[in-house]
């Protein structure tokens, strides 16, 4: 169990304290904070999840910006902690629509009766926003999402705001709208974050995909719903795979899950028979199913890099970003970065004309060569060079001393695993019942990486 | 709702505090509402709004779920800084206990058990009786875990009314709510206490399992880490067991899923069939890989997890090893974790690709994770006996890029695969060589020196670049010299020419006489005799063949591996270390009371002081001033070492031992003065010696302490606690003592509390103390509370004031005492000695011979005592009286006085 809970801004300002035990001396929100700004153990510099500090073990997580910490003196499970820090955060979001600073400190009362209710004693009671419901009162105050900077350029409803309703993402769950009831609706998301290393031959070394379909329930009265994925997914790599063992069935083929894992609330009576997984939503965001994959998939993109040394103390770089996917459909905030060797002290750009929304800069402090795209559309091909200056001879080392190449993106309605929702079925109520569905699908790069 | 909670924090100029108070008591619910609201919104940022306790506990009779729990949220946090107050609200509790509504039934039983008063607790035993009966289970899982609150308040009173048994009733309860909480309540119960109180049965065990599959997330793993406790009877029962736990391994919760993981070990250890074990084996592999895809903060704690788990079954993952590759984007502490693991995993099967990847980690931009990556090249290469020249290949590469770090990492690891595969790769010698005057960290340059030594007779100038370094030898860093002398020493006796001979003088005479480093002496002393007796014998000894080393990838130790696996999925085992190592779950009521108080904005006093240490002379220093203490305190540093005479200096070596140099930099330290009664005599504590007393220093408390370590054991883990005593003085921190070594000594200042566990019965001095520490029993001892040290700063009162004071108090309120044998000579000291200890000196006036002096004091909690002394300056006798509102204190007044009189 936990002793105490506790929210920090980015300066370390004590936004909500809950002791639960008093077992913990006061003050642990100040020496947690000055401790994680001066990490500096066993090299690292970034301080791990879980330490322990004069017999005070802490915990946090970074959400939004915000250090949710966690103290215990005992033996506790840190998954358990960690996990339950992550949901504290999503509960907290669900109510106040949007978690950062501003809305936590406009809601304090709100979020400490969701506290009590959610730990007792230390110990979880729950976490589910559904069962929450009927033991809070205080209704949140909601933050105009519309004068918010993003807190996360990542995330990933960001990009698809023009095809969805701007609001629905940062809407609370239990907030009545202005008009008095609120717009039946549900979304589900299918997110899938690859990663990819490119060998610097542009062979794939490793490819994983990471998947989650994220579901956001605004409808009354908890219909049953009926989730039916690709009928020939498979679940599960037949024996062991050996590491040389490459699949070239690129394509075609099935669909083919190392593992997955389901929410709490899903049944999976007809999986096994027809892939299809029925529910009773509970408010609020949850993951559905989490899914891993590491079947050969064909990479969004390409990366090329080309390096040619010209004269002792100069080279060009030239990089070229294939994007390999169907005309009709457009990633979004693109962010190449290639770190250049040390004694690099200029670099110069050429960027390829007619092409809008383009930036490329040389990262003085850590020698890093960073070029921004705000779109790319499929089939299409980008170029930069990059003239670099060096203020001492490279040994013929630049290639070891650069690198390598990384890339981050965000592409709307396509998903490379070809896992799909075939249909979202839901549970009718009266006949004309047909509340709002939105299924969308996102891929963004996790590490996505070409060495050179 | 209109309006933002934010504007609860904006302050009012003046009179806030009435204002709210005011607001507390309108008639208008929604105003008391806000009202409310305010004052949590200032106890939140650290304000005391606890003289509105009456008002606020006033609006707790309301229907009104929202405002009942904003003020229980206040109750809670202040009512044990008023105990006499909370009482009052003892009745709405009870009432509130009984409303037909489960939800304010519940609420009251868990705010009671929250407010650690003990008249409060009496009260809760009734509600909670019923609560834990009640029929709804929302009141009922409430109730189970009061009984834990209970049980740390007040164990007896639990065993007493039974709790334990209905609380063991409630583990067949029809809702697995309740069923986990009652097993959370009952597990904690069981770990602080010495009996049996919680086993899980083969009964249990079925009750409980039953209730997995119900369960919401968390209650399962209460419910799995309860079980992992339960020792099958055999493999069927193991077997069955893991059957039924398999399918949470499929949970989206990691904590359920490692949980999971952790039973599923457990039992493994008793299932014989392999094929069982092989199956159980694969299942668990997918699960513990996909831990890896969820936030950064768990894969850590999954990836410790994961590096015990291989190092006892290699096998669960051994086709993994691409999963655990660094992704770029990983933060340090993931991707160091990684590389840990794919040294553990990496086999002849996949170095290949292995090495592909730390060679690119080893290119990478922060440093040390590429230093561990070069590194763990190095252990690959040790531990794979066919894959070692693949490594050192990729070594060689990694020294010609020529960045400095990279090639000394690299050549620390190359000692080491010379060590482990003597006379193979020494042809690799010449390349090292090349990069000896870029080496600037000792681990480099000594592993190089070591190399140069060791192969003396195959380099053909190693005499030349040995020497190279001995030109700086008096300032190279103890691990360098000591290379240094063994290396020459092998040079002389491979190579004895006249070269080496004069480079070993020069050694031999900077390493013995040069030099005030005892191990360099010691061993250039060996050295030389033996040189000079026999130098064949010398030959046998440093030139000896050296033991293989082995690869140290799986270094834990086997008792501690098992230890920690039994506690994966916990602390234990992302710390790697055994729990008794860091849990220091204190369980005193001291120890915990003093924190339950909201934060009130002051500083601890350590924050400060580490910090600023200087900053106790600055600010208005009392006599005893933190500036004179560590004035103090440097005097008894020990002087810097004396440069050491030819003969070793047994006494330099001993300074370097002194126990003053253990006391803590960062700690405020024992103000210099008068030595410390002794509380403890070594006699009495098998060789620990204890001397103690409390101070003041800038307005706050401290008991001075000081430590003696005369046995022969070193003695660490010390803790403090105090009884109940009329001040309720507890510890307002640990006691933060080091390891003593046997013959050293330690002081610390502990940072005391006031009013947390007070006495019933009339006002004594007596201040009961236990010591323990982890190698001796407690030790009790007894301390007097001097009441001079808890006389506040603000007790000087205007002479009107005084008199008015005097004359409101009615005359049963004074107490008189005659001092016989003290003798006030001066009345300027005596005046002075009592305003440092702040009682302030405010008129004198003469009465027949005698002169009488007025005082005043002042109590914490503003409790004033008025003072006049009456005596003839130089004759013995001083006629002292007191007039309080508290008389009751008179006698522990006048020990006090009487002190300071005579001092």
């Amino acid at each position: 169990m936990i002793s105490q809970f506790f929210v920090l801004s980015q300066r370390g300002d004590n936004i909500v304290f809950r002791d639960y035990r008093g077992e913990v001396q006061k003050g642990t929100a100040e020496i947690f904070f000055r401790k994680v700004k001066f990490w500096k153990e066993d090299g690292h510099e970034e301080a791990p999840p879980v330490f322990n500090l004069d017999g005070v073990n802490y915990f946090h997580v970074k959400v939004a910006g915000l250090l949710f910490v966690a103290t215990t003196r005992v033996n506790v499970s840190p998954s358990l902690v960690l996990e339950l820090l992550q949901r504290i955060a999503r509960v907290i979001k669900d109510y106040l629509g949007i978690l950062n600073e501003e809305s936590l400190r406009k809601n304090f009362v709100l979020v400490y009766e969701l506290l009590d209710e959610v730990i007792d004693f230390g110990y979880v009671q729950t976490t589910s926003t559904e069962v929450l419901k009927s033991y809070v009162f205080n209704e949140p105050i909601v933050v105009d999402a519309a004068r918010l900077q993003p807190l996360n350029p990542a995330a990933i409803f960001m990009q698809g705001s023009k095809r969805m309703p701007g609001t629905a993402v940062t809407k609370s769950v239990v907030a009545t709208e202005p008009g008095g009831r609120s717009r039946e609706e549900i979304f589900v998301d299918i997110i899938e974050k690859i990663s990819v290393t490119f060998s610097s031959s542009g062979y794939i070394l490793t490819s994983e995909i990471d998947g989650t379909i994220q579901m956001k329930s605004y409808l009354s009265g908890n219909p049953e719903i009926r989730l039916a994925l690709n009928e020939d997914l498979n679940i599960g790599r037949s024996g062991g795979r050996s590491l040389y063992d490459y699949r070239s069935s690129t394509g075609s083929g099935a669909v083919i899950l190392d593992d997955c894992n389901f929410h709490e609330s899903v049944r999976l009576d007809n999986f096994e028979v027809d892939r299809t997984l029925n529910l009773v939503p509970p408010d609020g965001e949850f993951p559905v199913m989490n899914y891993r994959m590491t079947q050969e998939f064909k990479p969004p993109f390409r990366i090329n890099t080309l390096i040619e040394e010209a004269g002792t103390l100069k080279a060009e770089v030239i990089l070229k970003i294939s994007a390999e996917f169907p005309s009709s459909i457009t990633a979004n905030t693109i962010l190449v970065q290639m770190p250049l060797p040390k004694y690099t002290t200029r670099a110069t750009f050429e960027l390829e004309s007619g092409v809008i929304g383009q930036t490329a800069d040389f990262k003085e402090v850590n020698k890093r060569l960073e070029w921004g795209i705000k779109k790319i559309v499929g089939g299409s091909e980008l170029t930069l060079r990059a003239k670099l200056t060096f203020s001492q001879e490279s040994h013929g080392n630049i290639t070891k001393e650069s690198g390598p190449v990384s890339m981050t993106f965000t592409i709307p309605m396509y998903n490379v695993s070809r896992l799909q929702v075939k249909y979202l079925q839901i549970a009718k109520k009266f006949s004309a019942y047909n509340p709002y569905r939105w299924v969308r699908y996102v891929t963004q790069a996790n590490s996505y990486v070409a060495r050179i | 709702m209109s309006g933002h909670d934010s504007k609860y924090f904006s302050t009012t100029k003046k009179g806030e505090i009435p204002e709210l108070k005011e607001e507390l008591n309108s008639q208008y619910k929604d105003k008391r509402k806000d009202a409310v609201k305010k004052v949590i919104a200032a106890m939140t940022v650290g304000k005391d709004v606890s003289s509105l306790f009456t008002d606020v506990v006033n609006c707790m009779q309301t229907e009104n779920l929202e405002l009942k729990k904003l003020v229980y949220l206040y109750l809670i946090n202040y009512a044990k800084s008023q105990p006499d107050l909370a009482i009052l609200a003892v009745n709405t509790f009870v009432k509130d206990s009984q409303d037909p509504n489960p939800l304010i039934r519940a609420l009251a039983v868990r705010t009671m058990g929250c407010i650690r008063v003990d008249k409060i607790t009496e009260y809760l035993c009734d509600p909670l009786q019923r609560c834990l009966k009640d029929d709804d289970p929302y009141v009922r899982k409430t109730a189970a875990i009061c009984v834990a609150k209970l049980y740390d308040i007040n164990a007896e009173l639990v065993e007493d009314r039974g709790f334990l048994e209905s609380l063991k009733d409630l583990l067949s309860d029809n809702n697995p709510m309740v069923v986990a909480n009652a097993v959370a309540a009952l597990a904690e119960i069981q770990e602080s206490s010495s009996r049996p109180i919680f086993e899980v049965t083969s009964n249990t065990l079925t009750k409980l399992l039953t209730a997995l599959n119900e369960c919401t997330e968390w209650g399962q793993v209460f419910i799995l880490d309860a079980l992992s406790k339960y020792k099958a009877a055999d493999a069927r029962e193991a077997e069955n067991i893991v059957e039924r736990v398999t399918p949470r391994l499929q949970h989206a919760n990691c904590a359920v899923v490692l949980s999971a993981v952790k039973m599923i070990l457990q039992q493994m250890e008793l299932i014989t069939s392999t094929d069982v074990v092989r199956n159980l084996c694969k299942k668990m592999a997918p699960p513990l890989v996909t831990l890896l895809s969820a936030e950064p903060e768990i894969q850590y704690v999954a990836l410790r997890n994961i590096n015990l788990i291989v190092q006892r079954r290699p096998t669960i993952l051994a086709h993994e090893i691409k999963v655990f590759f660094c992704k770029y984007n990983d933060p340090i502490y993931v991707k160091m974790e990684k590389l840990e693991i794919m040294i553990k995993l990496a086999s002849d099967r996949n170095i290949d690709q292995v090495l592909l990847e730390f060679k690119e980690y080893a290119t990478e931009v922060d440093v040390d994770f590429v230093r561990k990556a070069v590194r763990a090249i190095g252990r690959c290469a040790i531990k794979l006996e066919r894959a070692a020249e693949r490594c050192i290949s990729v070594l060689l590469e990694l020294i010609k890029i020529k960045v400095n770090y990279v090639v000394q990492e690299a050549i620390i690891v190359i000692k080491d695969i010379f060590r482990r595969y003597p006379n193979t790769y020494e042809s690799i010698i010449a390349t090292l060589c090349e990069s000896l005057d870029t080496l600037d960290e000792p681990e480099a340059k000594a592993s190089m020196i070591w190399i140069i030594g060791e192969y003396a007779e195959r380099i053909d100038n190693a005499d030349e670049l040995l020497e190279s370094f001995l030109e700086s030898f008096p300032e190279e860093p103890p691990q360098v010299q000591l290379q240094l002398l063994t290396a020459t020493v092998k040079l002389f006796l491979k190579k004895p020419t006249e070269g080496p001979q004069q480079m070993i003088q020069v050694v031999l005479n900077n390493a013995t006489v040069e030099t005030d480093n005892p191990d360099l002496r010691d061993r250039a002393y060996i050295y030389w005799r033996l040189l000079s007796t026999d130098p064949e014998a010398a030959k046998d000894v440093v030139l000896a063949e050296k033991p293989v080393i082995t690869d140290d990838s799986n270094q834990l130790d086997a008792s501690l591996l098992d230890e920690l696996l039994a506690n994966i999925a916990t602390l234990s085992s992302v710390y790697h270390k055994p729990p008794e190592a860091f849990v220091t779950r204190v369980k005193t009521a001291t120890q915990r009371s003093e924190d339950e108080e909201y934060p009130d904005g002051s500083e601890t006093p350590y924050s400060e002081s580490p910090a600023h240490p200087a900053d106790g002379g600055v600010s208005s220093p009392p006599p005893t001033s933190s500036a004179a203490s560590y004035a103090g305190v440097r005097q008894s540093t020990p002087a810097p070492a004396v440069p050491a005479a030819p003969v070793p200096d047994l006494l330099g070596d001993l300074m370097g031992m002194d126990n003053s140099a253990i006391v803590l930099v960062d700690q405020p330290s024992t103000p210099a003065g008068p030595p410390l009664p002794v509380l403890l005599p070594a006699s009495t504590g098998q060789g620990l010696q204890i001397s103690a007393q409390l101070v003041r220093l800038d307005g706050q408390i401290f008991y001075s302490l000081l430590f003696e370590n005369n046995s022969q054991i070193p003695l660490d883990g010390f803790m403090i606690q105090f009884n109940k005593n009329t001040f309720g003085l507890a510890a307002a921190g640990p006691l933060q003592v080091p390891q003593l070594q046997p013959g050293a000594s330690a002081t610390t200042l502990l940072p005391m509390a006031l009013f947390q566990n007070v006495s019933a019965g009339p006002p004594n001095s007596l201040l009961q103390v236990a010591v323990k520490n982890s190698q001796q029993p407690v030790w009790y001892f007894n301390d007097k509370i001097s009441l001079q040290v808890l006389f506040t700063e603000d007790g000087r009162m205007e002479r009107g004031n005084f008199l008015e004071t005097w004359r409101s108090l009615p005359d049963s309120n004074e107490v008189s005492k005659d001092f016989q044998g003290i003798v006030v000579n001066s009345v300027e000291a005596t005046i002075d000695r009592l305003a440092a200890s702040n009682m302030f000196f405010i008129a004198k006036r003469k009465h027949a011979n005698q002169d009488v002096f007025y005082f005043s004091a002042k109590l914490p909690r503003g409790i004033p005592i008025l003072i006049e002394l009456a005596t003839v300056v130089g004759t013995p006798g001083v006629k002292c009286a007191i007039k309080t509102p508290n008389p009751e204190m008179a006698p522990v007044f006048f020990e006090a006085i009487e002190t300071l009189l005579k001092a």
